[in-house]
């Protein structure tokens, strides 16, 4: 029975996860970045919760308005960071992205304090149901579900829309994709504005549970999704779908095995185990064919 | 300093005794005193800054270059190998654990760590200074074992298990308490006064950065950096450079970690974790990775924006302004010069300027001779003819036989079979998609045949690229792969450090100088190679490929895009430096007029299979050659 705990338990952390995966694997695909300014998408969404519910706004419109920041951040840090060094190597891009992270850290940090600024969370988010021995959280389930239709939705626009369709061709070949008038802005920013999307799902699904906000909460989750997506393979979506939901269950299967007193080193154990796939399929799951010609 | 070689013993010809790295050359000594000068002058201008203030003051002089050690140490790894680490910093703090476990007083001792605490620590005393040392040892074997798993993989996974490091170290301190008092840490560590150890500890770091740097390990690690392919095509093993980058870097950045935490005084698990992390490479990154002047200058420049932006975010009176009360006002600015510089100038405020060019024309020239690793010989005059004599004679039969290799289901080369006789040059043409480049690739084992042999004088040459490379098998590429940031001096003298060790057999030949000069590029050799026009760096590729002593060279697409007078100087310059270093030749090209001119044989491939070889007359002659290569037969050749 614990086993299946353990798995529902598992796939509700990892759909955040793949949520954010999903964003950090499309824009490896479509530039080659490594966004650790994604993570930022999560903040921002978590401090306009924390504004509009100290006005006692309503959820509904509490959580599209952070999913709506989310897009807004990821949509101009593009335009303002990595329009400029766009042409770079992965590694000066992966740095710009790094210094996105800290400078948005800095900024909220400036602005409204280090301190965690707290939000009641809505009861659905720690109300449970039991099915024989097993005890169910409701917003596991939820998001479960959210993060399925959201793959689902993001599956079926990648196949059926001009945007999804140049998507797909800038990431197999840029320079061939823009001969056949995919027009490069355009493709980007939509990228990014989509990456938004999923993140804001997935900061709504993670932040209504933790219900607070503070300057560097972005950053374990993100780092979370960029081994996710790492795992999965870059730049491969079903690989940062597998990746992210792997790795919620084998974080949350991890941590019920470890003796207590130890149970502090789950991350750590994780990392090893992480360490030791990349030794032996540096590519992650996934591989992703480039259009690199020797 | 090592021994230097005397100028007698090794002259152009003797290669018995190659220099292993050059490490003596006036770069390395002109870089060494070029920073060694910026550290004085740094230090100098630091004491009387500190003299005027108080003991914070000295503090900052302390922490400025105790820093400046640890990023001197990424500088070793992430930019000599262009592979970003996050996880330095770990093996720092190892080092840091270990020396205070050792050294703290037994009587402070029983009162921090618990009985419980492992390998009997808690009973043992060692002095500072032994305990530095072992605790270097310590970290430098832990980044060894580290090191083999980084330089097996690259990239972004490298990246990924050096942040794994610095994450399981952290989880580590934060959780045995037992031996690392947790959170809590550790204290009364017995503290080393003054600036004299972190002075010496940056003039030790510096001087193993620029030694590193010179060193065959850290040109062969440049130029995997520059590009990795292409390194290996020239004979280098991309694992062995980047381990050794991994190592020392390792050693220096662990000194630096005990060396601050000697001057603290304490030590807990974030002393070392992700902030001082992002404050180190944020340092790096805006002075210039690439070289130690760089790191030095952005620990200086970072260090003075934090102060004084730690200095106005205290709300003092300033420039007849009372500026506001701001937490956190230098992390904004670390995190805003790090964007800035990235955004502006990736490659770091100084690029690829070293001090050591600031001193370079002061420093004595040694005699050339003294200097290079096969034939370091100035060129002599008129000598290139000549000189081919100097290379073993029996240039080698390349025999191909039953080549092919399959990719998902699509057969790209399809039993391809045929010799090219020593000493000759040999074309593979056909029309496009036909498989030449395929077979330059199986060839030079970037591509692992599924079928078939090649053999060189009835050797089977197989396995990785580099070992290839190594039998005597360079190449150029169809898309230039230069190494853009080294000069075009550098680009040939790796190949040539390669052919020193591995390629001993054929000794001799021209010497880099004399390989420029045969190219025409003697004029350019100091020039970045990035900076070349498309001629000299196709020329450039070729003599970096001849550099390498090869048994064969293999040319893909030499010509493309150049004009046809460009094409048939191209054809001469070929066949010069083939004879220069007594090098069969399999060129690949669509220039029907260059490949009948340059070629004493021709094999025709059209779609992965051979449809024809002979001489260019058999060849132009044939009539499935005409059918496959124009397409139909009424056209004329010469219209191509």
């Amino acid at each position: 029975m614990s086993v299946i705990q353990n798995l529902i338990d598992g796939l509700g952390v990892g759909a955040t996860y793949a949520l954010l995966a999903i964003g950090v694997s499309m824009l490896f695909g479509v530039m080659h970045l490594v966004n650790f300014a994604h993570g930022e998408l999560l903040t921002v969404g978590a401090y306009v919760m924390y504004y509009l519910r100290q006005r006692e706004v309503s959820w509904l419109v509490v959580v599209p308005a952070a999913i709506a920041a989310a897009v807004l951040l990821s949509v101009s840090i593009e335009l303002i960071a990595f329009r400029r060094v766009r042409q770079a190597s992965p590694f000066t891009l992966l740095l710009t992205s790094f210094a996105v992270e800290i400078l948005s850290h800095s900024i909220w940090r400036i602005w409204l304090g280090s301190k965690q600024k707290p939000f009641a969370a809505p009861q659905i988010a720690f109300d449970t149901f039991s099915i024989g021995k097993l005890t169910v959280e409701w917003w596991d389930v939820i998001s479960i579900a959210v993060a399925f239709l959201a793959f689902g939705a993001t599956a079926w626009v990648l196949k059926n829309t001009l945007f999804g369709v140049s998507l797909r061709a800038a990431a197999e070949d840029f320079d061939a994709a823009r001969l056949m008038g995919v027009k490069a802005n355009r493709v980007i920013s939509g990228a990014f504005a989509f990456a938004g999307l999923l993140a804001g799902i997935a900061g709504s699904l993670y932040l209504l549970r933790r219900g607070s906000a503070d300057p560097r909460m972005g950053a374990d989750p993100l780092l979370k999704a960029v081994i996710a997506a790492i795992i999965g393979g870059l730049g491969s979506l079903k690989g940062a779908v597998i990746g992210g939901l792997a790795l919620g269950v084998v974080e949350v299967f991890v941590r019920s095995v470890l003796p207590s007193g130890i149970e502090g080193l789950t991350d750590a154990f994780v990392f090893v185990a992480i360490a030791i796939l990349f030794v032996v399929r540096p590519q992650g799951l996934f591989t992703v064919t480039t259009a690199e010609r020797v | 300093m090592g021994p230097t070689p005397s100028p007698e013993m090794s002259t152009s010809r003797e290669v018995s005794t190659p220099i292993r790295g050059r490490w003596f050359g006036v770069d390395a000594v002109s870089s060494l005193i070029g920073n060694l000068l910026l550290l004085a002058a740094i230090v100098g201008v630091g004491l009387l800054y500190a003299s005027v203030g108080g003991s914070s003051r000295d503090a900052l002089i302390v922490t400025l270059l105790t820093n400046m050690v640890m990023v001197i140490g990424f500088h070793v790894f992430v930019g000599n190998t262009g592979v970003l680490s996050f996880g330095h910093l770990g093996l720092a703090s190892i080092a840091a654990y270990v020396m205070a476990l050792l050294s703290i007083p037994l009587a402070r001792k029983s009162v921090i760590l618990t009985a419980k605490t492992p390998f009997g620590l808690r009973e043992v005393y060692v002095d500072p200074r032994v305990a530095s040392v072992i605790a270097i040892v310590v970290a430098t074997a832990v980044a060894a074992l580290i090191g083999l798993v980084v330089a097996r993989t690259s990239g972004l996974a490298a990246t990924m298990i050096t942040l794994a490091l610095l994450f399981v170290v952290l989880q580590v301190a934060n959780n045995w308490k037992d031996l690392t008092n947790g959170t809590g840490g550790l204290s009364s560590i017995p503290r080393l006064a003054g600036t004299q150890w972190p002075i010496f500890g940056t003039v030790m770091a510096i001087g193993v950065a620029v030694w590193f740097r010179h060193s065959r390990s850290g040109r062969m690690a440049v130029a995997t950096r520059e590009d990795e392919l292409a390194a290996s095509a020239m004979g280098i093993d991309v694992f062995r450079p980047r381990l050794t980058a991994f190592v020392v870097s390792g050693a220096i950045v662990a000194l630096g970690g005990i060396l601050q935490t000697q001057a603290l005084g304490s030590l807990g698990p974030r002393q070392f974790a992700f902030e001082p992390t992002i404050l180190i490479l944020a340092m790096l990154v805006v002075g210039g990775m690439r070289t130690v002047t760089g790191a030095m200058v952005g620990t200086v420049l970072v260090t003075v924006g934090k102060e004084f932006t730690r200095f106005l975010g205290d709300g003092p009176q300033f420039l007849g302004f009372r500026w506001p009360k701001v937490d956190g006002f230098p992390d904004l600015f670390l995190a805003a010069a790090l964007l800035a510089v990235l955004l502006v100038r990736s490659s770091g405020l100084l690029g690829e300027f070293d001090a050591g060019k600031l001193v370079r024309g002061w420093v004595p020239r040694l005699p050339r001779s003294s200097l290079g690793g096969i034939g370091g010989a100035a060129p002599s005059a008129g000598g290139t003819a000549g000189d081919s004599a100097g290379v073993a004679a029996g240039g080698g039969r390349l025999e191909v036989t039953d080549l092919g290799v399959t990719f998902g289901g699509f057969t790209a080369v399809d039993g391809v079979s045929f010799t090219v006789a020593p000493g000759t040059i040999h074309g593979l043409i056909g029309p496009n998609g036909a498989g030449k480049t395929t077979v330059v690739n199986l060839l030079t084992g970037i591509y692992q045949p599924t079928q078939g042999r090649v053999a060189l004088d009835g050797i089977e040459v197989h396995g990785a690229s580099h070992l290839r490379a190594r039998q005597g098998i360079a190449r150029t590429f169809q898309n230039l792969r230069v190494f853009s940031a080294l000069s075009v001096y550098e680009n040939v003298a790796v190949a040539n450090l390669v052919a020193a060790t591995h390629r001993g057999d054929r000794a001799g030949g021209p010497s880099v100088d004399e390989l420029l000069a045969l190219s025409g590029l003697s004029a350019l050799a100091q020039r970045p190679a990035s900076t070349l026009d498309y001629g000299n760096q196709r020329r450039l590729e070729i003599a970096r490929a001849a550099a390498l002593r090869p048994v064969f060279l293999l040319l893909d697409e030499p010509t493309s895009g150049m004009s046809e007078t460009e094409s048939l100087a191209m054809v001469s310059h070929v066949r010069r430096i083939a004879a220069a270093v007594n090098a069969g030749v399999l060129v690949i090209d669509h220039d029907l007029g260059f490949i009948t001119n340059i070629c004493d044989r021709i094999t025709v491939l059209d779609q992965g299979k051979v449809i024809a070889e002979g001489t260019p007359a058999e060849v132009q002659r044939n009539q499935s050659v005409i059918d496959a290569y124009l397409g139909t037969a009424s056209t004329t050749p010469g219209s191509l």
